[in-house]
C-alpha cells in the first residue's frame, strides 16, 4: 500500500509557512494560503521569532521544520525596499487630509 | 462643568447601519472579532481606517453596513496580520491618499498584498513622526514608536494616535507592550496622555500591554477591548482588573459589537452599542476563563499542500468531509488522508 507521504515528492516541494506574530506559548502562523493559525510555539523550531520564513519537509518520514534564514532575508529585503518606496517624499510637518 | 455634559448612553441598535452624522465626530471601534479596526470620520465626513482587523470579508462588510463614503487615511498601528489584513480591501475600495506606518515591513504575504495595491492606488506612504494630521477639524497627534525599540518587533513599534475634537480626547496605540510604554513615558511631555475620555485597550487586553504606571497616566474614563474568540486568553484579568481600578467604564466588541463614540462640537460625547452594556467600573470583573488546550483551527476553505503541513497543523488524520481533505492527501482512498 502506497504511503500518503511520498517523501520523495515533498523534498521536492516543501512547504512554507511564515510566522505572523508571537503570542505567549502560540505563534501566529500564515499558511500559503494566507490564511493564519495558531500553532503552539513549541512545534517550532527553537529561537523562531516574527518574520522567520519556516520550511516543512519530511526526511524518513519525519516531518521537520526549520527557519530557512534566506528566504526569510530576502522577503525582509524585498518588503522593506517596497515599504521605504513608498514612504520616500512623504510630507513633514502637519497634514491636511 | 464639561465632565457633567458627557452623555454615556448605552443604547441597543443605534449604532446600526448608519453613516456617520455630519456635524459630529464619530469613531467606531468596529467589531472584527480578534483584531483592532477603528473608523474616525470628522464632523466634515472626512474619514480615516486606524487598523482593518484581520478579514477582508469583514471589512467589506462594515464599509457597507457603515455605507463609509471614502476614505482620506488608512494606517497600521503595526504590521501583524490581525491589524492589517482589512486595510486591503479597504485600499483597493477608497484609493486613500495616505498610508500612516510604523516603517517596519512584514515578510507575510498578507503584508506584501496590503503595500502592492497600495502602490497601484497611488497611496503615499506616511512613516509615523511627530505630526499632526488635521481630519477636517479633528486633530489626530501621530505617536511615532519611542527610539530604541527593537527593530525587528512589530508590537513594540506599533503607532499610537491622540483623536481631539474640543475638549474630548481619545487614545489607540495598537500592541504596544510594556517595553514601549515605558518608553512613551519617559519622552512624552507631561499631560501628552491623559486624561483621556476614550481608551481603546492595548493589545487586546493582552497581559504584556497595560499596567499601573502608563494607565495612571492615560487616566482613561471609558476602555474598549477590540477583542473576538481567541486561543490567547484576551482580555486577560490583569487587563480588566487594571481598568477596573483606575474606574474606567469597559466596553469589548466581542459581547457588545462595534462601538459607537459620538462627539459634539465642544467635546460632549455619548457612547453606543450594538448590543449589551459595558462593564460599570465599579462591579469586580470575572478572571477571563482558563483557555481550552489549543487545536489549531483549520477554516473551511483551507488546503494543504501535502501531509507534512497537516500533520503541522494537527489535523492529521484528516476525514473525507473535513475541511482540507482532498483525494491527493488520500492515496489508499479509505477516506482518511495522512493517516
Amino acid at each position: 500500500m502506497p504511503t500518503e507521504d511520498a517523501p520523495d515528492d515533498l523534498m521536492l516541494h516543501p512547504s512554507f509557512v511564515t510566522v505572523d506574530g508571537l503570542e505567549g506559548h502560540l505563534a501566529r502562523v500564515e499558511l500559503p494560503d494566507g490564511t493564519t493559525e495558531d500553532w503552539p510555539l513549541a512545534s517550532l523550531p527553537p529561537g523562531v521569532r516574527e518574520g522567520d520564513v519556516i520550511r516543512l519537509t519530511v526526511h524518513g518520514g519525519d516531518l521537520e521544520a526549520e527557519i530557512d534564514h534566506a528566504q526569510t532575508r530576502d522577503r525582509l529585503t524585498a518588503a522593506q525596499a517596497g515599504m521605504d518606496a513608498l514612504n520616500a517624499g512623504a510630507p513633514t510637518g502637519d497634514v491636511e487630509l | 462643568m464639561k465632565r457633567a455634559l458627557c452623555l454615556l448612553a448605552l443604547s441597543l441598535g443605534l449604532a446600526h447601519a448608519q453613516r456617520a452624522p455630519a456635524g459630529v465626530l464619530t469613531i467606531r471601534f468596529l467589531d472584527v472579532g480578534q483584531g483592532d479596526a477603528v473608523l474616525i470620520t470628522s464632523p466634515e465626513g472626512k474619514s480615516v481606517l486606524y487598523d482593518g482587523g484581520r478579514s477582508e470579508s469583514r471589512m467589506r462588510e462594515l464599509i457597507r453596513q457603515y455605507d463609509v463614503p471614502s476614505l482620506d487615511l488608512i494606517a497600521a498601528s503595526h504590521g501583524d496580520a490581525d491589524h492589517i489584513t482589512g486595510l486591503i480591501p479597504a485600499a483597493a475600495l477608497f484609493k486613500p491618499r495616505f498610508f500612516l506606518n510604523n516603517g517596519v515591513a512584514a515578510t507575510t504575504q498578507t503584508w506584501a498584498k496590503l503595500t502592492n495595491i497600495l502602490k497601484l492606488a497611488g497611496t503615499q506612504g506616511l512613516p509615523a513622526r511627530n505630526q499632526v494630521l488635521n481630519l477636517g477639524s479633528v486633530r489626530l497627534t501621530v505617536l511615532p514608536p519611542p527610539a530604541g525599540m527593537p527593530a525587528g518587533d512589530q508590537n513594540l513599534n506599533s503607532v499610537g494616535l491622540i483623536v481631539q475634537y474640543g475638549s474630548f480626547r481619545a487614545l489607540l496605540t495598537g500592541d504596544s507592550e510594556t517595553e514601549q510604554t515605558r518608553a512613551w513615558l519617559r519622552t512624552l511631555p507631561g499631560g501628552t496622555l491623559g486624561p483621556v475620555d476614550v481608551y481603546k485597550s492595548i493589545h487586546h487586553g493582552a497581559a504584556n500591554g497595560d499596567s499601573a504606571a502608563w494607565l495612571a497616566a492615560v487616566q482613561p474614563r471609558n476602555v474598549v477591548v477590540s477583542v473576538g474568540p481567541n486561543n490567547y486568553g484576551h482580555p486577560t484579568s490583569t487587563a480588566l482588573n487594571l481598568y477596573r481600578k483606575v474606574g474606567a467604564n469597559v466596553f469589548r466588541t466581542d459581547l457588545q459589537g462595534t462601538v459607537t463614540v459620538t462627539v459634539q462640537p465642544g467635546g460632549a460625547y455619548r457612547i453606543t452599542t450594538e448590543k449589551g452594556t459595558a462593564t460599570p467600573a465599579a462591579v469586580p470583573v470575572k478572571p477571563a476563563p482558563t483557555p481550552a488546550p489549543v487545536v489549531p483551527a483549520a477554516p473551511a476553505n483551507v488546503t494543504y499542500a501535502n501531509c507534512a503541513a497537516v500533520r503541522a497543523a494537527g489535523k492529521s488524520p484528516l476525514l473525507r468531509g473535513q475541511p482540507g481533505y482532498s483525494t491527493k492527501l488520500d492515496r489508499d482512498g479509505d477516506g482518511r488522508a495522512c493517516e
